[in-house]
């Protein structure tokens, strides 16, 4: 694992630029652990400073000094986005090879399920949720609600892959060797999805940060637990641009738009590395 | 046979080189797959290439037809067609040209027949991406034309409305050879086209390969290990052996007088109906082209290998009247 | 004489089309056979491909089950087996060495689980052992084999493994679904020579699935032959071959090439000669 690190940052210019932003952004959600005002409190500082010395990003019309709130904000907003990607692929790999693999009416039942996801339309359903939940509705629900939402998608190309994989004569190798089911999918079948859930992992995340990021500044979030949604929302409400506090926009949209770029280049050379086809070529094999 | 133009060959080859090379994080890998191969091919013949799996033959013919995919690299050498003679091989022209004498002029029949047919699409889809363009004419008309041709591989017209997956392998391999020929082509690469069929259908399928290359006056690169075929179907032949081409000649000529050792094993280790004496495959295995034996890589095989052998490469001598070999057993002092 | 195996009026038939235009196809027509328990010997199914050889293989291996009819082996329905214990007692051996295992796995690993699973090995070493045994059985060994992926051997080797993990489930049958059709000449004598003696030291059935005509006639005892799933002639391989009865039989042996079958297409002038059945070999 080490060595595939290594060798990924010698060679791969994508791999390096993409880990360089990642790392900023973790750096920086890893500060939220060390600062010197709790996240949630606010006119701890004199408000609408520009930046300076004393407040690196400036500090907002609500009293927050913009670094310290943006380090509790992007940890947050990552912390929510991995809670998406991994929910949701373990339930588009289960149901994915397991559809796939099975066939018959298993198949069938999972994926009219599995097409009725893909056409829920995603807004009107999280703003109901947000309507019936109100108050109750927090950051863990939303993630939980969003992997049920995201893995539709996904779940149908692991099928189609899981379907080849049936058909090929290893397989029938695997279950004469005494393999069980679960055995099979795990160990024989897993390999050949894993480059699927890795890139999509990455894209997954960029797309449940960037909803909810549109859910925050719109105002159908959580607005006490401080996200880069929440942020971008609260410098709205007290028209920030118009004030002239564009740091208080600027910099939680800049940090954002880096961890989309990292994370899509991370998502790029590592889909690389891990496909089978390139896996294999590198051991030496490959027809 | 008339004229000069008649007789000059559709394809040469010279000293053709194809190398897979792969770099990998910092790993240098280089299959030499095809390591300096010449010969012709002429107009209105079937021209065999012979030899082992993992010899070299499906990269030799990907090479000429100018698939080249990373990590598969034309090294050296040319492959010059007389229907594109501005370019010393399909893989150098530009793309525009390559697409324009593709399935008209050169048509490939690939291995594995399930890489050409699109697992999702019914086989008169993939009958109208491929050919529809080409020949023209109607949608009704066009399905009556690729009903009529596959009833010449002895397929049902009820196989165009089904998916690949409904096909056993041997229709597969069939549609396969009824896409390929549909156009007519002039040249047409065929790799191991009947190696999944049973012997009734590909005796018909040579039938039919031979017959529309005598419609045409085209000419036929044919691929197969089954020594059988080759004496059957091809007028020349090429044996190779490790990425190189060990001898050629006119087939019969091959069959009666083997002057190879690897040639005369192909010939006489295969079991006939009505011998039952014992017979016994080569002993070893293929060599890795990626550290290829020195001097004749059949040397490590050979049971007349010679201490010359270990170190030099025999050089490809025309022997016999058009019939050339490389061996230094037949012609002893030859280094390439 | 008790049966190992035994094929009872077996038939399958798929559906083909789509969802309105449904066409049932019989692969596989009231086919009947069997193999005696105390009599070892090789049974090649001969046919025209899309003859429902394959499906016949998957429906005696129980991946497939008949439309109608039974196979049994020890008298008792496969598809009512445990499937454990029937893989115990038979075993498959696929037409392309290069498919067989899967490309990002190490070998061994078959070799061992077949015989933690089926051969009643317990613990690493007893697989180990096992494993050796049977990799010997073939030419190889697990010195030779151990660690390797599947890239790194050739072919012939490749299919040479597949046999050996067959072989480590200790089974009564093999069911080789054909094993030869992607290996060249030579390859595929040492394979069929192998199989011969699998049948004459081990005791072994082999369900020899092939259209090689030439290796049936070499090491089989008994064939059948197949056209569109229904079997036209059967009896001894030898006396089959050298003077089959129906037509399609004789059809089948007339097409074989060989060295001898110098030219059969190359002196065609006219497309009639080449339609004719049978031009001379
Ligand atoms: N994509 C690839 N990367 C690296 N090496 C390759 C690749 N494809 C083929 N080779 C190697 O090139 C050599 C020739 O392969 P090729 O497929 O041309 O053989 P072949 O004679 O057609 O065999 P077969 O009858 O099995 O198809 C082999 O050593 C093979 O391992
Ligand atoms: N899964 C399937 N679905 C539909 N038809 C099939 C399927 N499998 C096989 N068939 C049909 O059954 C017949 C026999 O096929 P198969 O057993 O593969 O032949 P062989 O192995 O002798 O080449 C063919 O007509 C084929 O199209
Ligand atoms: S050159 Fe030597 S090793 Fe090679 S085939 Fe001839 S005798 Fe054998
Ligand atoms: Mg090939
Ligand atoms: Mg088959």
């Amino acid at each position: 694992m080490l060595a595939i690190l290594r060798d990924l940052i010698r060679y791969n210019l994508e791999f390096r630029i993409g880990l360089f932003l990642v790392s900023i952004v973790v750096v920086m959600a890893a500060l939220s652990v060390v600062s010197p005002y709790p996240a949630g409190d606010v006119y701890v500082v004199p408000p609408d400073l520009p930046p300076s010395t004393a407040h690196w990003l400036g500090t907002t019309s609500r009293g927050q000094d913009v670094f310290w709130q943006l380090t509790a904000a992007i940890r947050n907003t990552l912390f929510f986005g991995i809670m998406v990607a991994a929910l949701s692929r373990v339930i588009a790999l289960v149901v994915g090879l397991l559809a796939g693999y099975s066939g018959g009416w298993i198949d069938r039942v999972l994926m009219s399920i599995n097409d009725t996801f893909i056409i829920i339309p995603l807004f009107p359903i999280l703003i109901l949720f947000y309507f019936v939940l109100r108050d109750s509705m927090s950051t863990p629900l939303l993630a939980t609600i969003m992997a049920c939402l995201g893995w539709a998608y996904d779940a149908r190309l692991i099928r189609s892959v899981a379907l080849s994989l049936k058909t090929r004569e290893f397989t029938q190798t695997s279950i004469f060797s005494g393999m069980k089911t679960h055995e099979i999918l795990a160990r024989e079948h897993l390999p050949y999805v894993l480059p699927i859930v890795f890139s999509t992992t990455m894209n997954n995340m960029n797309w449940s940060i960037g909803i909810e990021v549109t859910l925050a500044v719109l105002g159908f979030t959580d607005i006490n637990t401080p996200t880069i949604g929440g942020m971008i929302y609260w410098a709205n409400q007290h028209t920030a641009l118009v004030a002239g506090i564009w740091w208080w926009i600027a910099f939680p949209i800049g940090l954002v738009v880096m961890t989309f770029v990292g994370l899509f280049l991370l998502a790029v050379s590592m889909n690389e590395y891990i496909d089978p086809r390139s896996r294999l070529a590198r051991m030496g094999g490959g027809r | 046979m008339s004229g000069a133009a008649e007789q000059a060959p559709v394809l040469q080859v010279r000293d053709l080189q194809a190398h897979f090379r792969t770099h990998y994080f910092g790993v240098n890998r280089e299959v030499r797959a095809v390591d300096g191969v010449s010969f012709d091919v002429n107009r209105n013949e079937i021209y065999g290439l012979a030899g082992e799996s993992s010899s070299g033959k499906t990269t030799l013919i990907k090479t000429i037809a100018g698939l080249l995919k990373p990590p598969l690299e034309m090294v050296g050498g040319s492959a010059r067609f007389s229907f594109l003679p501005d370019w010393d091989a399909v893989g150098r022209a530009p793309p525009e040209v390559v697409r324009a004498i593709r399935w008209r002029h050169l048509s490939y029949i690939m291995q594995g027949s399930m890489n050409v047919l699109n697992p999702l699409r019914r086989i008169k889809h993939s009958f109208r991406d491929f050919a529809w363009r080409h020949l023209g004419g109607s949608k009704a008309e066009f399905d009556l034309r690729a009903a009529a041709h596959l009833e010449r591989v002895k397929l049902d017209p009820s196989v165009l409305a089904a998916y690949p997956h409904e096909l056993s392998g041997g229709m597969r391999q069939r549609v396969t050879i009824a896409l390929a020929t549909i156009c007519k082509p002039e040249f047409i690469i065929a790799d191991e086209p009947t190696t999944a069929l049973d012997v009734v259908v590909q005796k018909d399928v040579l039938g039919m390969i031979r017959t529309i290359q005598q419609e045409m006056g085209s000419s036929v690169l044919f691929i197969t290990h089954d020594m059988g075929v080759h004496a059957a179907l091809t007028d020349r032949l090429g044996i190779m052996y490790a990425g190189r081409l060990v001898e050629d000649g006119e087939t019969p000529e091959i069959f009666a007088r083997p002057l190879h050792p690897y040639t005369r094993h192909l010939i006489g280790s295969l079991p006939r109906i009505g011998d039952t004496e014992q017979r016994e495959g080569l002993e070893g295995t293929p060599p890795n082209l990626a550290t290829p034996p020195p001097g004749c890589r059949f040397h490590p095989r050979c049971p007349l290998a010679m201490s010359v052998c270990t170190t030099t490469v025999p050089a490809m001598i025309e022997t016999l009247s058009g019939h050339r070999v490389a061996c230094h057993a037949v012609n002893p002092g030859m280094a390439a | 004489m008790s049966a190992l195996l035994d094929l009872d009026r077996v038939s399958k038939s798929f559906s083909r089309g789509g969802l309105f235009s449904t066409r049932r196809v019989a692969a596989v027509k009231e086919v009947s056979f069997a193999l005696e328990a105390d009599k070892p010997e090789i049974f090649t199914v001969i046919g025209e491909s899309g003859s429902g050889k394959s499906t016949l293989a998957r429906m005696i291996l129980g991946i497939h089950t008949p439309s109608s009819g039974q196979v049994r082996l020890g008298g008792r329905d496969v598809t009512t087996y445990d499937r454990r214990a029937f893989m115990a007692e038979v075993q498959p051996i696929f037409q392309n060495p290069f498919e067989a295992f899967n490309p990002l796995k190490q070998l061994d690993r078959y070799l061992f689980m077949t015989a933690e699973r089926f051969g009643g090995a317990s613990g690493k070493t007893a697989a180990e052992e096992q494993a050796d045994v049977a990799l010997r059985q073939v030419g190889l060994s697990l010195a030779e084999i151990r660690g390797r992926f599947p890239h790194e051997l050739s072919g012939g080797q490749l299919q040479r493994v597949a046999i050996a993990r067959a072989l480590v489930a200790k089974p009564r049958l093999i069911i080789a679904d054909e094993p030869v059709s992607m290996v060249d000449a030579s390859l595929r004598m040492s394979i069929v020579n192998l199989f011969g003696r699998l049948r004459d030291e081990l005791g072994l059935s082999i369900v020899y699935i092939t259209h090689d005509l030439a290796t049936a006639y070499y090491i089989s005892d008994r064939l059948i032959i197949m056209q569109k799933g229904v079997v036209v002639e059967q009896g001894p391989a030898r006396a089959v071959l050298s003077a089959p009865t129906h037509p399609y039989s004789r059809q089948l042996r007339d097409a074989v090439l060989t060295p001898d079958s110098a030219g059969a297409f190359r002196a065609i002038h006219s497309r009639q000669a080449v339609a004719t059945p049978g031009v001379s070999s």
